[in-house]
């Protein structure tokens, strides 16, 4: 269940690589922003999830926002010749960073708690009442 | 509603983050650098590094060498016919004169004669030059063959590739093109002259070779050669646009 996410991005990888439609110069530039910007909002989402606030509205409108915001500033940046699309790169570097460290630490919070429990209980079943000496 | 309050819901992540992670792998995956791809970027890209990102997969050279080889032998056989139609009659022996005569002006068969070789290398990294100064640029060529001929040269090549009329020097990453044949340092300039003159010349100082020997003695290094031998010029001649004006008598 976990996995399927990971499924449909490879799903998705292949019929893009089935189309092999070569993009014109600049469109590449702004969906190239334009993919970091979702793999922020996707990775905002996991980390959502694993905080148990994961809400569909707010990640879907997310997604389609940011990434259409990105693309609409890289490509505002290219006309008024500010590099703006540094600027989408870098916020969203950032943001891929800390939604993957927040990610990690909920992993490993999880797996502590987890080998806690485990040691708990085995100590249970080898004492089961420990207020026995 | 005050969005910054935790709003903690039970939804489940897994269908959207599929469906969002499903379009974002088709925008990876068409964002993808192919190939082809770069192709069209490079148009993008400085003209001077296009070519040199460009000519990386574009191998011409060879099959540039081998039609030019072809040229070559072609003019050879075509002097040869010419000068045997002439054996007949004096009138065409007259006409075979002037026009090898003009073949050797033109630079279209192979000479020789007495004169001198340059030869350019690149200097060795110093510290107290700049390295722009220790390269053998294409403009470096050019001004060597441009004080050749004002030297009184008769036939200059450059690596074995006879300069003419209308023959470029251009850089092209790190080889220089001569007339489209790639060359690389050291670069020998051969020129038939008369060989005091010629060697006077580009002793001169403030010219070109004391110009690149005062970054690095080994850059440019003059030897007088008694006899050689300059291969002909095999490139295209063919001309589009020009049409001789006709004499009005």
């Amino acid at each position: 269940m976990i996995f399927f996410p990971l499924v449909c991005l490879f799903v998705g990888a292949v019929l893009g690589l089935l189309i092999r439609e070569p993009i014109r110069t600049e469109a590449g530039t702004y969906l190239a922003v334009a993919c970091l910007a979702g793999l922020d909002t996707i990775c905002g989402g996991i980390r959502a999830g694993l905080e148990g606030k994961f809400h569909n509205d707010v990640f879907i409108t997310g997604f389609v926002s940011n990434v259409l915001i990105a693309m609409f500033l890289a490509w505002l940046g290219d006309r008024i010749g500010t590099n703006i699309f540094l600027v989408c790169a870098l916020i969203f570097g950032t943001r891929i960073f800390n939604n993957l460290s927040l990610i990690r630490r909920f992993a490993l919070t999880r797996w502590q708690d987890f080998l806690v429990r485990r040691r708990e209980q085995q100590s249970a079943v080898a004492n089961p009442n420990p207020n026995l000496p | 509603m005050n969005p910054f309050v935790s709003r903690i819901t039970g939804q489940s992540p897994i269908v959207p983050l599929s469906i969002m992670a499903f379009v974002l792998g088709f925008m990876i995956s068409v964002a993808w650098i192919t190939n082809d791809a770069r192709a069209q970027r490079i148009r993008s890209v400085d003209p001077d590094q296009a070519v040199r990102i460009g000519s990386g997969d574009l191998n011409f050279q060879d099959e540039y060498k081998k039609l030019k080889d072809e040229v070559l032998r072609l003019r050879v056989e075509n002097t040869a016919l010419q000068n045997a139609m002439a054996k007949e009659t004096g009138e065409a022996k007259v006409l075979n004169e002037s026009l090898q005569s003009a073949k050797v002006f033109a630079g279209l068969t192979e000479v020789e004669g007495p004169g001198i070789v340059i030869t350019l290398n690149d200097g060795k990294d110093r510290i107290d030059a700049p390295l722009v100064d220790m390269i053998v640029h294409d403009t470096d060529v050019l001004k060597v063959v441009n004080e050749l001929w004002n030297a009184g040269a008769e036939a200059v090549s450059v690596n074995g590739n006879r300069v003419v009329t209308g023959t470029n020097f251009r850089c092209v990453g790190s080889v220089i093109l001569v007339d489209s044949v790639k060359i690389a340092t050291p670069v020998v300039v051969q020129a038939i002259g008369a060989k005091g003159t010629l060697i006077g010349a580009m002793k001169l100082p403030g010219g070109i070779v004391s110009e690149l020997q005062s970054v690095d003695a080994r850059m440019a290094q003059i030897a007088v050669v008694e006899k050689m031998q300059l291969p002909a010029y095999g490139g295209a001649t063919e001309l589009r646009n020009l049409r001789p004006v006709e004499a009005k008598s």
